[in-house]
């Protein structure tokens, strides 16, 4: 019993020191200049909201988090539907075909993205998805599969083929087997898939720069470094901005957290 | 939907390929293709714009060599790699043994160390500048005490930025590292200790050896980040002082887009992707023979 | 594995959420395409996409609102981001050949995004005819023109001196500006004395580290001889057999005398503009376009003023760097080449040259009754006429030549080279 209190005193302090780059980011941003020049490590006497008041109408946060929510609600949605599908093929075959296909998909996650980057921006020019939610959404799908087939993949591999089995030797096909009984078996390892590619989409800030700048669908991190470009100079401004920039995603966090830490336990357990 | 023939044929073998074919054919337009067709600008001049673009064979990857700021940017690339994997992992092992303990904190405590791995890694590196910065009286050196030029120093700047790095992800290698340590049975430990094993011994035997997929899930997925790290390096520093946090990423970066070379840009990315595959086969090769031994 | 027995999802479940996957595909496809002409018959609306560096932020979309006004069938729809990021989009754009149709380029060449570069591939607009390109000053025209033709438009320039805060002037009893190296140097040395980092040095930035060479040169090299970039261009001159030698060597004489803030190569621009504006440095060598960022750090805008940078030792040698600020340009292939085009022509009118000169307090390209001059530059205006130069990248032949200094500055900072090697290196990009 005292070696565990001991514990929890180590790793609460842990905690605690771990917090800093938070505590400079939080109190800075409640802080006018001279008090960030004078007292920078000080608690903000007296704290004020004038910098996220500021932040939140010069970077018209309000519009660009209806775009950033639209895009990685659809693109998480596709993933998953596309992603567990095809690891469910991936994770069954025995042919040459579905092994050969893994590892086409493992490829995916090694290659820079540089490297695709002004081929892709003609084809997607080509399509008329410049500038489009579609577009973005495509591209997502597009580049994150490649991780979620792995992590489907591994997962599926380590479940009992007779979960599926059972349900065909009743007559379904391999689809309503899927649907039916593979995919519920599968929520642990989603929720790890949710929250890795949700985390990516929304923090992407070059791909939605490149393809909705001046479109007036810009998501949060393109609204916030626009913004952040503008006022250098104040840090406290610049931190309002980038707290309010990362706040939906961090309170997301922390509401589910309790599901993502435990779908990610289970989901990598595969 | 049961009637149609391809999803019913091989019902009692394998599930129909024609479950890979919607992932594969967006994967092929998003990635493959484009990939392949931006791989043909490694073997041209190509500046990046306008139609002026000749063949050039393999001169640019016989460049490469020549390049003294390549070659000394994959020596960082290296270094920060080997820094990043073992510091996160090792800290992140630690904070999930702290936390896997029946603390009263232990739900609190997880979600903050995992906390920085949802935020943009561009905002962290803004916010990291700002924490190193030399000031005495401010930032790290304020809290420290220290007058450590953190990202000024070219001989410091390359391990603060791993430091950084390590603080946003050392969170995701603890939650691998939880899972493993879940799956550890209660029993073995309890028997370990019947048997008159110590908390290390413990460890040694019993909990590390049952730790070994979790570790390399976090091996790999550390070691292909640390490969491919940009944008912590570019925001924090853009590669200096001088050259001395100079990565392979942000050299093709700079060779695409600042020095309008595109073609030699794609011919480095081309080594970067090589490179990048060799290192995660190697990876793959030792956790399949490390499965099959136990 | 208790997540596997409590995990039900029953095949309705399963089909509604594969259903409403496709129902929000197609409600996206339908509801993201901006309109970006109306249907025929009715007056049709034409959006032009302009994508810009935040420090055009303020002047744009001042300009852009009134152009709502004279034209309402034109909607120019703006997006900024820091420079970095902005070029990767832009050249990626470009190099894909669908460029916006206004974007951001700077001025002469020497950079990626630099009008001769671009240019060159054919991917800039001729703005030859509009009427605003013909009273460019001649002096400016290498910024504005490749081959005799017009691809850019800028409101006006920007000098490089001295960004100084009055009040620790003040404080030190500094009365009069230095005209002087020595008495610059002199200068340094009392507010060092009186308790105050006399310049304020942000090397982290990279751009940054190029500035008091900038603000030097024109003295060490320019005016002795007026035309070293044709020389050097031909080939007759190089950096390491001129004036840029003794520039250098001034730069770190400065940090050998203890007059920048401690670990500069570790202090970015942010922290540079908020010693200066809170009065903890005296003073920054920075560009003039920068002054607003300053002003909105300090306590009140009139805490700061500018003087040019004394790099000689006699007051009539003393030359000071002038460059043309960064502009845009229309797509040459877009498909609203028309009206971009007629938007430039717009901006070169003399009030809204005036409005955006004065927004980022340039020097208007052209001037008129209406024009403002920001106080802070006025004891820059005697140089202009005959003692100014563009700043030196704008002359340079290709885009390596300006990193590779940034680089070498910072290693000549942390001590890891000598003057000899950092010119040998620059020499080098130059001959690329």
């Amino acid at each position: 019993m005292k070696r565990t209190f001991l514990l929890e005193i180590v790793m609460i302090a842990v905690a605690v020191a771990f917090l800093f780059p938070v505590y400079a980011l939080i109190t800075l941003s409640l802080k006018d200049p001279a008090q960030i020049s004078q007292t920078p490590l000080a608690l903000p006497a007296p704290p004020s909201l004038d910098n996220y008041a500021t932040a939140w109408t010069a970077a018209s946060l309000g519009p660009s988090l209806v775009n950033s929510t639209v895009i990685t609600v659809v693109s998480l949605v596709a993933l998953i539907a596309l992603g567990s599908f095809a690891a469910y093929y991936l994770a069954r075959a025995q042919s040459r075909l579905g092994y050969g296909l893994y590892v086409l998909f493992l490829l995916g996650i090694v290659l820079p993205f540089q490297l695709g980057m002004i081929p892709l921006y003609q084809l997607v020019t080509d399509l008329g998805l410049i500038g489009s939610h579609a577009g973005m959404i495509i591209f997502y799908t597009g580049i994150q599969l490649p991780f979620t087939v792995f992590l489907y993949t591994g997962f599926i591999r380590a479940l009992p083929r007779e979960y599926a089995s059972a349900a065909q030797i009743d007559g379904a096909s391999h689809l309503v087997a899927f649907a039916k009984v593979v995919f519920p078996l599968l929520r642990p390892i989603t929720g790890t898939v949710l929250i890795l590619n949700a985390v990516f989409i929304w923090n992407d800030f070059f791909t939605p720069l490149l393809y909705l700048g001046g479109s007036g669908y810009e998501t949060i991190p393109v609204s916030v470094f626009a913004f952040v470009g503008q006022y250098v100079s104040n840090h406290g401004l610049v931190f309002a901005g980038l707290v309010l920039g990362s706040l939906p995603i961090v309170l997301a966090f922390l509401l589910l957290q309790r599901y993502v830490i435990k779908g990610f336990s289970s989901g990598l357990k595969g | 939907m049961t009637a149609s023939t391809p999803w019913r044929r091989f019902s009692s073998l394998s599930p129909s390929w024609l479950f890979a074919l919607p992932a594969l054919l967006v994967y092929a337009a998003v990635v493959l293709y484009p990939s392949v067709a931006g791989m043909l600008y490694a073997f041209t001049d190509w500046s990046g714009i306008g139609e002026d673009r000749s063949f050039v064979g393999l001169s640019n990857l016989a460049a490469l060599f020549d390049d003294e700021q390549a070659m000394g940017s994959i020596g960082n690339t290296l270094l920060l790699t080997v820094a990043v994997v073992v510091v996160q992992n090792g800290v992140g092992l630690l904070l999930a043994l702290g936390v896997h303990a029946k603390l009263k904190s232990r739900a609190v405590l997880r979600a903050v160390f995992f906390a920085p791995v949802v935020v943009s890694p561009v905002m962290v590196a803004f916010l990291w500048k700002y924490v190193y910065t030399p000031d005495p009286s401010a930032g790290l050196n304020g809290l420290l005490g220290l007058d450590v030029d953190w990202l000024g120093n070219p001989s410091v700047a390359l391990w603060s930025i791993a430091g950084m790095v390590v603080w946003q992800y050392a969170g995701y290698s603890m939650v691998i590292f939880l899972a493993g340590l879940e799956g550890v049975p209660r029993e073995l430990h309890e028997a370990a200790m019947i048997d008159g094993a110590g908390t290390l011994q413990r460890f040694r035997y019993v909990t590390w050896p049952l730790l070994a997929p979790a570790l390399t899930i976090n091996l790999m997925l550390s070691t292909i980040g640390g490969l491919k790290l940009f944008d912590q390096v570019f925001a924090a520093t853009n590669g200096g002082p001088g050259y001395a946090t100079e990565t392979l990423s942000t050299v093709l970066y700079k060779q695409a887009f600042v020095f309008g070379k595109f073609g030699y840009s794609t011919a480095i990315a081309l080594v970067l992707a090589l490179f990048v595959a060799a290192v995660s086969l190697v990876q793959v090769y030792y956790l399949r023979r490390r499965e099959v031994s136990q | 594995m208790s997540d596997l027995r409590d995990a039900k999802m029953s095949r309705v479940q399963f089909f509604r959420m594969m259903g409403g996957l496709a129902a929000a595909a197609a409600a996206t496809a339908c509801s993201t395409k901006p309109s970006s002409t109306t249907a025929q018959g009715q007056a049709s609306t034409t959006e032009l996409r302009f994508v810009g560096v935040a420090d055009q932020k303020a002047p744009m979309d001042e300009i852009v609102a009134a152009y709502k006004q004279v034209k309402p069938g034109v909607t120019v729809n703006t997006s900024f981001a820091p420079t970095d990021q902005v070029q990767t989009s832009v050249r990626t754009q470009l190099g894909a050949g669908n460029a916006p149709d206004l974007h951001v380029v700077y001025p002469g060449n020497g950079s990626a995004m630099s009008m001769s570069q671009i240019a060159k591939a054919g991917l800039l607009a001729d703005l030859s005819d509009q009427a605003w390109t013909k009273t460019i000053p001649t002096g400016f025209k290498p910024a504005f023109q490749s081959e005799g033709k017009t691809y850019i438009y800028s409101a006006g320039s920007s000098v490089i001196g001295a960004i100084y805060n009055k009040k620790a002037f003040e404080k030190a009893g500094v009365d009069a500006p230095p005209t002087t190296w020595t008495e610059f140097l002199a200068l340094c040395d009392k507010l060092k004395k009186a308790g105050v980092t006399p310049i304020a040095l942000g090397a982290q930035t990279p751009w940054v580290t190029q500035l008091i060479t900038y603000a030097l040169v024109p003295s060490t090299v320019y005016a002795k001889d007026p035309s070293f970039d044709d020389k050097q261009l031909a080939g007759q001159a190089s950096f390491a057999q001129s004036g840029w030698r003794q520039a250098m060597e001034m730069y770190l004489e400065l940090q050998k005398r203890g007059f920048f803030n401690d670990n500069p190569n570790g202090t970015t621009f942010e922290q540079q503009t908020s010693m200066v504006a809170t009065g903890k440095a005296a003073m920054a060598i920075q560009v003039s376009a920068v002054l607003p960022d300053f002003r909105k750090a300090a306590s009140g805008p009139d805490d700061l003023s500018m003087f040019p940078v004394p790099g000689a030792d006699s007051a009539d040698q003393v030359w000071i760097p002038a460059g043309v600020v960064v502009g845009l340009g229309a797509a040459a292939k877009g498909r609203n080449v028309g009206e971009a085009k007629a938007f430039i022509d717009f901006l070169g009118k003399q009030e809204n040259i005036n409005r955006w000169a004065k927004a980022i307090s340039a020097i208007p390209l052209t001037q008129d009754s209406a024009s403002t001059i920001d106080p802070a530059v006025q004891s820059f205006l005697p140089f202009t006429k005959d003692r100014a130069v563009p700043f030196m990248d704008q002359r340079w032949p290709n885009a390596e030549v300006q990193p590779v200094h940034f680089a070498v500055v910072q290693e000549l900072l942390a001590g890891k080279i000598k003057v000899d090697e950092a010119l040998k290196k620059m020499d080098e990009a130059y001959a690329k």
